[in-house]
């Protein structure tokens, strides 16, 4: 099973186990993210299971950044957590059911894995990383 | 003829003991028999002479058999046969009838060491035939195994040239229509690949304007983008085939990674021709090869992630589970097409890096020599394939070739080694 905590903590967890319960359930889904987008420097929405979200999860650790993690299928109302993803995949344009993961760096959209690989190979993720907090020099 | 045989029979029944000099044809009553069957087909040879007296002293056993036959038929052919054995025992107790055939002075009787003798002599004839059986056989295998090995050297070849296309996949089934169809785009692209590079080739020698160069340079990134959506295309369908990189030659399969060229890899090839660089320009490429390097170690630590997600799904569980357990498997390995595009998609976007940081003329060198060294990396596919090896010669060659890397240094040691 993909646990978080095999990460050894390098990044900060949401409040409330794994962010479980506390960030879910009620209101309109886009709002939420907003919301929680807003609340840290790094913020990744995420899958337990998926791989790809451990590769992005990896990245940042790799770069020395602590993002906050929110894994999807473990909030406390998995209906409130499925509708944040289908409302992930409209932010960020996904025809197929390959949202996740996506990345918000100080409060705006970054986009899934190709746009952070792309910026991050363009220059411009570590200097929006600075601008955000989440990195010095 | 059978009418005068008793005579004759007879005749040499009585003379033989006196007509040791005589030809074959004076032999006993079984030589008789077998000799004349024999001079009749072979020329008088002494082969021919031991190989009768073997076989006559064959027929001389098996006349014991049929003159058990002789005894319950009585009939016409064992009753010759018959008549034939008892006057043969008859002259074996008088003297030994094989001593006829050899041609000599034969009034001794058949003694241990002359029968010692014939049987040394059937058995090296015996052994003769053996070996000779045993040398068409070697040579037969011999022949086999040459034609072995330069069918192999022929496929490994022909495979390289994008030949066989049928039934040669990673995966060992046949290539799927995707696979097929992208190893056929891919060689056109190759093609593509040679009239783009001469084009810049041809222009940075005209010194063309900048302007001029650009759109060459960025007809090149085109090409490249071209190749990355074909491969994302295929990915859809048949992703093993891009990441096991069998459209590839065996020494550009050998350094691939997640289906393609390692970007931080390609650009620590670059740092080195790339000449002259601003300062500005040089840190930009260091910062990008670490940012490639970055990027690549994430998604190799994702797909490892994947690899071990794929491996605790089936290996264990209760075989209820069976079904559940592979669509769940399924599922899983589905996500190696994200990986593969990720990692397609970095190299794309080095690539258009590269051409950010750099001036039109040195974009052009640049991809210049991207092209011709994956040229001379697939060139050294094909000589590695169809260099000389000499299967037959084995060691000899081998220890040829030493010798010769030998001589090739002048040292002291060569001299002792000889």
């Amino acid at each position: 099973m993909y646990q978080t905590e095999s990460w050894g903590s390098p990044y900060v967890p949401a409040s409330g186990r794994n962010g479980v319960g506390s960030y879910a359930g009620g209101g309109d889904p886009f709002e939420r993210i907003e919301q929680l987008a807003a609340e840290s420097a790094v913020v990744i929405f995420s899958i337990s299971s998926c791989c790809m979200c451990h590769a992005i999860k990896r990245l940042f650790c790799g770069m020395g950044v602590n993002p906050t993690v929110y894994e999807l299928d473990q909030a406390g109302d998995p209906i409130a957590g499925k509708e944040m993803e289908m409302a992930l995949m409209r932010l960020i344009g996904a025809s197929s059911a390959a949202a996740l993961p996506v990345v918000f760096v100080g409060g705006k959209l970054v986009g899934a894995m190709d746009r952070v690989m792309a910026s991050h190979i363009n220059g411009t993720l570590v200097p929006l990383l600075k601008d955000a907090g989440a990195l010095w020099l | 003829m059978f009418p005068s045989w008793p005579m004759r029979f007879h005749h040499q029944q009585q003379g033989s003991s006196r007509s040791g000099g005589e030809s074959t044809d004076s032999g006993s009553g079984v030589n008789t028999i077998s000799s004349k069957a024999e001079a009749n087909i072979e020329p008088e040879s002494p082969i021919s002479r031991k190989a009768a007296s073997s076989s006559s002293d064959h027929y001389h056993f098996q006349h014991h058999q049929m003159d058990q036959l002789a005894v319950s038929n009585g009939g016409a052919g064992p009753s010759s046969s018959s008549h034939h054995h008892i006057q043969q025992q008859n002259q074996s107790a008088d003297k030994p009838p094989n001593e006829k055939r050899k041609g000599i002075s034969s009034e001794k009787p058949l003694d241990a060491k002359t029968l010692r003798r014939l049987a040394q002599n059937r058995e090296a004839a015996r052994k003769s035939r053996l070996r000779k059986k045993v040398q068409a056989y070697v040579q037969q295998l011999e022949t086999s195994r040459i034609k072995l090995s330069q069918l192999e050297q022929e496929l490994q070849r022909a495979r390289q040239q994008g030949l066989f296309l049928g039934g040669c996949s990673g995966a060992g089934g046949n290539l799927s229509s995707a696979a097929a169809m992208f190893d056929m785009e891919y060689a056109r692209w190759l093609e593509d690949d040679l009239r783009h590079m001469s084009e810049l080739r041809a222009g940075l020698h005209a010194h063309l304007s900048d302007s001029d160069l650009r759109i060459t340079v960025d007809r090149y990134i085109s090409h490249y983008d071209e190749i990355f959506r074909l491969k994302g295309v295929t990915a859809k369908s048949d992703v093993f085939h891009l990441i096991t990189g069998v459209w590839a030659t065996p020494a550009e399969r050998c350094f691939l990674w997640m289906g393609g060229f390692r970007p931080s890899e390609l650009i620590k090839m670059l740092i080195s021709q790339l000449d002259p660089l601003t300062e500005q320009q040089v840190m930009g490429i260091y910062s990008l090869q670490h940012s490639s390097q970055q990027a690549e170690e994430a998604l190799s630590q994702g797909l490892d992630q994947l690899q071990q997600s794929l491996v605790d799904t089936i290996a264990g569980g209760p075989v209820i589970d069976g079904m559940q357990q592979m669509a769940v498997a399924l599922g899983k390995l589905a996500n190696l097409e994200g990986f593969v595009r990720q990692a397609d998609n970095l190299r794309q976007q080095t690539l258009h890096q590269l051409r950010r940081i750099l001036t039109v003329r040195q974009a052009a060198r640049c991809f210049l020599v991207i092209g011709e060294y994956y040229g001379r990396l697939r060139a050294l596919s094909s000589l590695w394939a169809s260099r000389p090896r000499d299967t037959l010669m084995g060691d000899e060659n081998s220890c040829q070739t030493t010798t010769d890397l030998q001589m090739v240094q002048p040292s002291q040691s060569h001299f002792t080694n000889f």
